[in-house]
């Protein structure tokens, strides 16, 4: 008998966007809604966004059935942790949350790649940005997936953020206003989905402010 | 690590309204070591017509000189220039000769042609033409590029604000490319003159 | 492991180069001088494969040699580098020479002058330039001590700056090193940097 390899893989690219801006008293985290694997589209509406606690929001690209097994890992820490505090968790701590989950398969990692976005204490926007690994930073603004590569460069552009290496530290999060960062946003996925083929369909967006929890659509090219 | 990736390069040309601009980086490389800053990607073949070249950067230079020789041999039989879809067509033919060994190289092809309507177009390294209307991009940044482009260009554009686009758009993309950047070269062709200019960029 | 390297100063350009002979874990000798003196006015320092090296850069001399025996006047330092380059080009799609060279010279109408090529064929025109193991520590040095208008004493200090770099930080670093200069009154041996002497041969 000729001898047997291995030539199955435990893990799937399935493509995707996201991408989320931290403003003053608001956080926008958008993701495409397209589903693909190869060249074949899965699925043009699903939902690559989750809510995780009442202000905390995560979207993940990569391979979605590991995505989906790292959101039930964290939605199952969170109800321990409300039944153990009487309370939602808030962002920072979330953040923390998922670098650990994601650390804790160090060797067997989740092939996810996630931005997650909210609110702090203070009620100020705040985007943690992943590998998947779990190694993680806060900044202004981040994208993740097929298409960070093509957005990437256009939010460095319009919102460049000052130096992480200047003291005393400055603010991150950027200077437009909610619309204009709705708007930028949209603006950013149009253009990744003209050259991304794993981006399109549909834009998702979930907005996080003051006053709660909101999200808007936009129909995306579907080639 | 592919061979077109091996000395690094970001270029990009942009068509505005009967004008057209073409930008490069100055960083050549081997891997990540980075030998010069200094080093020039965009050839002027004549006054209307000029041509980057991406990927390996020694078989950027024997096809340029290959090209300016085909180039001058025209001219002195012709007594004329070459339109730029001339020009495309010999370069697509020149890398073709090398179908099974080819030149690793990207090259971008921006001119004016008859009429100073503006002309750009890009290839693979086997002389694969793609013409485009509105911009093309090749080297190590074209996906940054890519993006960064397909999100600030707009159509007819006037020259000094063609600049800024093109610009804004190398700029911020050779930040994203670690083998490309230190700074950026734009020429910017009207029917009456060409501009040149250098930018300066992070150097890191 | 080899290390040649070289500078351009105010009215010179200097070319230094370890002298180790080394095959596998053997060092055959230490005393191999590997900047040939191209012409009266040209240095051409290589590293590489021993054969390549020794073979390549006396046919380039012998060449230079034979260009002023027909035209009676030398090839200027840029028409050596170019030379020197396409002989590489077309011989890396046949049988490549594995040699990176270091051309430098002095022209009366443009002065000093280096020239970078590597086995691939990139050439480039620089200020200071490196190649081999020795190259990390040499750039770095001549990045922070380097100045466009150096005497040759500030030169040579920093060439010795950079021996001394690659002594104690290359783990299988060379012993010796010859440095050669050239300016205006031609090339010539500077001198060597020897911290061992080659056991002497018995007489037969």
């Amino acid at each position: 008998m000729t001898k047997q390899q291995a030539n199955w893989s435990p893990y799937d690219n399935n493509g995707g966007t996201c991408v989320a801006i931290a403003g003053a008293d608001y956080c926008v985290i958008a993701a495409d809604t397209r589903m693909s694997t190869g060249y074949n589209i899965l699925t043009r509406d699903y939902s690559k966004i989750i809510q995780l606690a009442d202000k905390s929001v995560m979207a993940s690209s990569g391979f979605q059935a590991d995505v989906r097994a790292l959101q039930k890992v964290l939605a199952a820490r969170h109800l321990i942790y409300q039944h153990q505090h009487n309370k939602q968790m808030n962002c920072p701590a979330m953040a923390q949350l998922l670098s650990n989950t994601l650390y804790y398969k160090r060797f067997f990692p989740y092939y996810a790649f996630n931005v997650l976005g909210g609110l702090d204490n203070e009620g100020k926007g705040c985007v943690f940005t992943y590998d998947a690994v779990g190694s993680y930073e806060r900044v202004g603004y981040s994208s993740q997936g097929s298409g960070s590569t093509l957005i990437t460069p256009f939010l460095d552009n319009q919102l460049k953020s000052p130096s992480p290496l200047l003291l005393p530290a400055k603010d991150a999060v950027t200077p437009l206003s909610e619309s204009e960062a709705i708007d930028l946003v949209k603006t950013c996925f149009a253009s990744a989905t003209e050259r991304d083929i794993y981006t399109g369909d549909k834009l998702e967006i979930v907005i996080l402010n003051a006053s709660g929890i909101r999200r808007e659509y936009m129909e995306l090219r579907k080639d | 690590m592919s061979i077109f990736e091996y000395n690094g390069s970001a270029l990009v040309a942009m068509v505005g309204k009967n004008c057209f601009a073409i930008a490069s980086d100055w960083r050549l490389g081997v891997q990540l070591q980075t030998i010069a800053t200094d080093f020039q990607k965009i050839y002027r073949i004549h006054d209307k017509l000029f041509l980057g070249l991406a990927g390996l950067a020694t078989d950027a230079q024997t096809l340029y000189q290959r090209l300016v020789f085909r180039h001058k041999l025209y001219q002195l039989r012709e007594e004329r220039d070459m339109k730029p879809e001339t020009f495309a067509s010999l370069v697509s033919a020149v890398l073709y000769e090398k179908r099974f060994g080819p030149y690793f190289t990207q090259p971008v092809i921006a001119g004016l042609s008859d009429g100073d309507k503006p002309f750009i177009c890009t290839m693979d390294s086997i002389g694969a033409k793609e013409l485009a209307k509105d911009f093309v991009v090749a080297g190590t940044a074209s996906e940054s590029l890519y993006g960064a482009c397909e999100s600030m260009f707009k159509p007819d554009m006037e020259p000094e604000e063609l600049f800024e686009t093109i610009s804004q758009a190398l700029l911020s993309s050779v930040d994203r490319d670690c083998l490309s950047g230190w700074g950026g070269h734009v020429y910017l062709v009207t029917p009456t003159e060409v501009t040149e200019r250098i930018l300066k960029g992070r150097m890191d | 492991m080899e290390s040649v390297f070289g500078l351009v100063g105010k009215d010179f350009a200097i070319v230094a180069a370890d002298t180790s002979a080394v095959h596998s874990i053997l060092v055959h000798k230490t005393n191999e001088d590997k900047i040939m003196i191209l012409d009266s006015h040209k240095l051409m320092g290589a590293s590489g494969e021993t054969g390549d090296r020794a073979q390549f850069t006396e046919y380039i001399q012998k060449n230079v040699a034979l260009y002023q025996f027909r035209n009676g006047i030398p090839l200027t330092t840029a028409a050596a580098a170019n030379f020197t380059r396409g002989e590489l080009a077309t011989a890396l799609r046949k049988n490549p020479y594995m040699v990176n060279i270091i051309l430098a010279g002095y022209d009366k109408e443009t002065g000093p002058s280096l020239y970078y090529i590597d086995y691939i064929a990139s050439l480039h025109k620089l200020d200071k330039a490196a190649f081999g193991y020795g190259s990390y520590f040499a750039l770095s040095m001549m990045d922070r001590h380097y100045r466009r208008d150096m005497t040759v004493e500030e030169a040579i200090e920093l060439v010795d700056k950079c021996i001394l770099e690659i002594r104690s930080r290359l783990v299988i670093a060379p012993p010796n090193f010859v440095i050669k200069i050239v300016d205006k009154d031609g090339a010539r041996e500077y001198a060597w940097r020897e911290s061992i002497k080659d056991a002497p041969v018995a007489a037969a």
